[in-house]
């Protein structure tokens, strides 16, 4: 009892006789003790009610699961009539639940995900009926983007066409998230112009998003491929990157010549990725543009037209390149020796030729060219 | 003489209590930020498909660089984990650093490797290269072994950046357990900022007492022995309290040697890592942003909360003791060698906040607390104390560190609740009542040691023995 009174003293009668330092240390102190206590009955109650919530969910999902085993078994042709025969069922579920009906959408997407046919037509009913649709479109047109992006993947993994035009008008939203989601969305729902959003993005597509995008077109079944070229002359910088790896991947010969305009591109990365895909699409009649263009340009851009040349392997070049192996840059030699390699027999010779009379690191580069087992 | 005494007191009290006060605001301001950051990275990233990078053929290219020195017992099963990385585009190159047993041969024999003719640019200076293996089989032709002199730990990367052939290098040790997904989640900040990225890291966990299987974590458990379970919280606060801040604020100086994904450019134009100091992980990250600084060159060094990567944690306090000691030095050696940053505008953020924050939090306050402690008990020996004073002051400091790690607690409940078990999570806990009584005096001797160890010229970089993580272990209940 003696503690406790000398506690409450200190905090009443005596505190206005401290000095200003023990004051506040008392104060810090009551403070910390408040917030010491409060953080721990939080940390252990929220334990408790995560512990209670995975054993209902459990309980919940078990359920679910079971009800749409029953749907990938039915024997009902007709998918309309499978529907109406479901709905009832999972209107049973306490769907008024925030939880369960979260629980319930996620497995439906699950599934769907990994179905196909009739089965993923009978979900997608299932899902209309239950009229989950409209709390999607009512998470698209939420304040908050992560519920927007929620809504936005419902739909999309739903396949509901419907909402492409709803999708559109987020695809040059501010937030990036939901930028990148809604254009992923918009390429796999609009049927008539997945790439819409090209035109109007004003927003840098940033080299993740770019990554994104390029899995979901160059994956996605059914999706109308333009000619990528007509992006190339885009102001924002990023379309046109973005199309230069799509013109990579899908071999667009057609956009050579909007390549050949690019050269000049005043973003280096631009640059080097044309150069790029000009030596991939092994365009020799980009060959003197490459070779007039190389003496002014910076390293990064020297070893990509050398890199091209050698894929482009014409032969045309072949001295231009031999010189290129007496410049004092490692990377540029070595660039080289390995485009050389690429022109085949007469490659070859060249190598065994200069290998004769050149000096013993470039010796120690083409030994390294040669050797099938270093890959880099 | 009394009169002085009482000055002496008087000073000696405000100036300790003004002193924390300080301290105490700036990790207050360091968890808010922290919270912020960890909020804004979780909701970003719980919708991120990381399999979408890894078929990717546009993701950048990665070279894992692993020195080995003496590692003849665990490599080859290291080796085998970093192969097994979710990852398309990446080598693996184990730099052999002279070791005096058989690491290189084990390695030779068991992936069938032979040396190949490998012409070498020497961008940054190394001891000798003895040569470049690459595998006969196809199995492992992402793997690259290289044979050098000895010559330290930053040489030895030093060498692995110069035979790299990829845009990204992941430095790490070699006896590490890294996450499947590590490189996935940190390769994605170098595509996912508006600025260039030059540096990535992740949260480093403790191993010891987990269920480890063929260099895989199979379940994570709290430390059996207290000396790691101390460097469990110390580790959460470190990494999900002060780390994420400084990533907020885009002033982090310090990306673990442990594992650190960096941009090969901006290394090699920075020369290297430093082979002159025992905290080469720190003067990297600080001479690469001196670097951007002094050309204009926007950036940003990212910290990722994710757990990526596990690691054997002293449990002897001799061992732990050399390691707190070398940091310490790490500390100075890079604080001396980059002291035109202190308060210099022209750095920024740098040189007006980071620098200074390690300066006077991470290498003054052990001096400092070890002064007013002296000060104390010379005081308390002249009976010129007022103990309650003191107890309150102390108990206040006392009450603000376990609440702080409270806090840390909370955030990794928050976040990736790594601890599953209920008593694991009750034995965190309990452990932050004690932390401050028992572990961090001892944290303030080493630092001391440290700064004396500096003082006398000791450069070594101490005997860091490890168990190992042996067999798969039953963890006792």
């Amino acid at each position: 009892m003696d503690s406790v009174h000398y506690i409450q003293e200190l905090f009443t009668a005596r505190l206005p006789f401290f000095p200003s330092n023990i004051r506040a240390s008392l104060f810090i102190m009551l403070f910390c003790i408040i917030a010491f206590t409060e953080l721990y009955l939080y940390i252990i109650t929220r334990r408790l009610k995560q512990t209670w919530e995975r054993a209902r969910e459990a309980k919940y999902k078990e359920k679910i699961t079971n009800m749409l085993a029953h749907i990938v078994l039915y024997d009902e042709d007709d998918v309309t009539d499978a529907v109406n025969h479901f709905v009832p069922r999972f209107k049973k579920l306490p769907l008024r639940d925030k939880a369960v009906r979260e629980l319930l959408v996620k497995e439906l997407l699950d599934y769907h995900a990994n179905f196909t046919g009739k089965t993923a037509e009978i979900l997608k009913g299932l899902y209309l009926g239950l009229k989950l649709d409209r709390a999607a479109r009512r998470k698209i047109k939420s304040r908050y983007w992560e519920t927007q992006v929620e809504g936005i993947r419902e739909v999309t993994q739903m396949w509901i066409r419907e909402d492409a035009d709803l999708i559109l008008k987020l695809t040059d939203d501010e937030n990036s998230q939901l930028r990148m989601e809604a254009q992923t969305a918009f390429v796999k729902l609009s049927s008539d112009d997945p790439f819409r959003f090209l035109d109007r993005a004003r927003e840098r597509i940033l080299e993740w998003h770019q990554l994104v995008l390029f899995e979901v077109i160059t994956k996605t079944r059914n999706v109308q491929i333009p000619s990528f070229s007509k992006w190339l002359s885009s102001r924002n910088d990023s379309v046109v990157m973005l199309c230069l790896k799509l013109v990579k991947h899908y071999q667009q010969l057609d956009a050579i010549p909007d390549l050949i305009r690019l050269l000049m591109h005043p973003n280096l990365k631009i640059r080097s990725k044309t150069i790029n895909i000009l030596g991939i699409l092994e365009a020799e009649m980009a060959e003197e543009d490459l070779f007039n263009m190389y003496f002014d340009q910076p390293v990064e851009i020297k070893t990509e037209i050398i890199k091209a040349m050698g894929r482009i392997s014409s032969g045309n070049y072949l001295e231009f390149l031999k010189s290129r192996t007496q410049t004092d840059d490692f990377k540029i030699r070595m660039d080289a020796f390995r485009s050389i390699k690429l022109h085949g027999a007469e490659g070859r010779e060249l190598l065994n030729n200069i290998y004769q009379v050149t000096t013993s690191q470039n010796k120690a580069i083409i030994n390294h060219v040669l050797d099938e087992r270093i890959k880099g | 003489m009394n009169s002085f005494f009482y000055f002496i007191e008087q000073f000696f009290n405000n100036a300790i209590f003004y002193y924390a006060l300080f301290v105490m605001l700036s990790y207050v301001l360091l968890a808010f930020l922290s919270a912020v950051e960890m909020k804004s990275y979780l909701r970003k990233n719980s919708y991120v498909d990381y399999r979408q990078i890894l078929v990717s053929p546009n993701a950048p290219s990665v070279s894992i660089l692993a020195p080995a020195y003496n590692e003849e017992a665990t490599i080859v099963d290291n080796v085998r984990s970093l192969l097994s990385l979710h990852y398309s585009n990446f080598e693996v190159i184990i730099i052999n650093d002279g070791s005096k047993d058989k690491s290189l041969e084990t390695l030779i024999q068991y992936y069938d490797l032979e040396i190949v003719d490998f012409a070498l640019n020497e961008q940054i200076k190394t001891k000798p290269l003895k040569g470049v293996y690459k595998s006969k089989n196809p199995a492992y032709s992402k793997l690259t072994v290289v044979d050098k002199v000895n010559g330290g730990k930053s040489d030895a990367l030093n060498l692995g950046i110069n035979v790299s052939s990829k845009e990204l290098i992941l430095c790490i040790d070699v006896d590490c357990i890294v996450e499947q997904d590590a490189i996935l989640r940190m390769v994605k900040p170098f595509m996912d900022e508006s600025k260039r990225v030059i540096a990535t890291g992740g949260v480093v966990r403790i191993a010891n007492s987990c269920e480890v299987r063929d260099g895989r974590l199979i379940k994570v458990h709290l430390p059996d022995k207290i000396i790691p379970r101390f460097q469990v919280l110390e580790y959460i606060r470190a990494f999900l309290m002060g780390r994420m801040a400084w990533s907020r604020l885009n002033g982090l100086l310090l990306i673990s040697g442990a594992m650190g994904l960096f941009d090969k450019e901006i290394v090699i134009k920075c020369g290297g890592y430093n082979h002159n100091t025992v905290g080469e992980d720190m003067e990297l990250v600080v001479r690469m942003r001196r670097y951007m600084h002094e050309h204009d060159l926007p950036y940003r060094v990212v910290y990722i909360p994710d757990p990526l990567c596990w690691t054997e944690s002293p449990s002897d306090l001799n061992i732990l003791g050399r390691q707190r000691n070398r940091w310490t030095r790490g500390t100075i050696e890079t604080l001396w060698s980059h002291k035109e940053l202190f308060f210099n505008p022209r750095y920024g953020l740098l040189g007006l906040l980071s620098y200074p924050y390690w300066f006077f939090f991470e290498w003054l306050a052990p001096i400092l607390e070890f002064l007013g402690l002296f000060i104390f008990i010379t005081l308390a020996l002249m009976g010129n104390i007022n103990w309650e004073f003191s107890l309150i002051l102390m108990s206040m400091v006392y009450l603000f560190a376990i609440t702080l790690s409270t806090v840390a607690v909370l955030y990794e409940e928050l976040s990736y609740q790594q601890y599953t078990s209920g008593r694991d999570l009750i034995k965190l806990l309990l452990i932050a009542l004690i932390e401050p009584l028992l572990y961090h005096p001892l944290n303030v001797y080493w630092a001391i040691r440290g700064n004396i160890d500096i003082i006398t010229g000791k450069k070594s970089w101490g005997t860091m023995t490890r168990t190992g993580f042996g067999a798969p272990k039953v963890k006792a209940a």
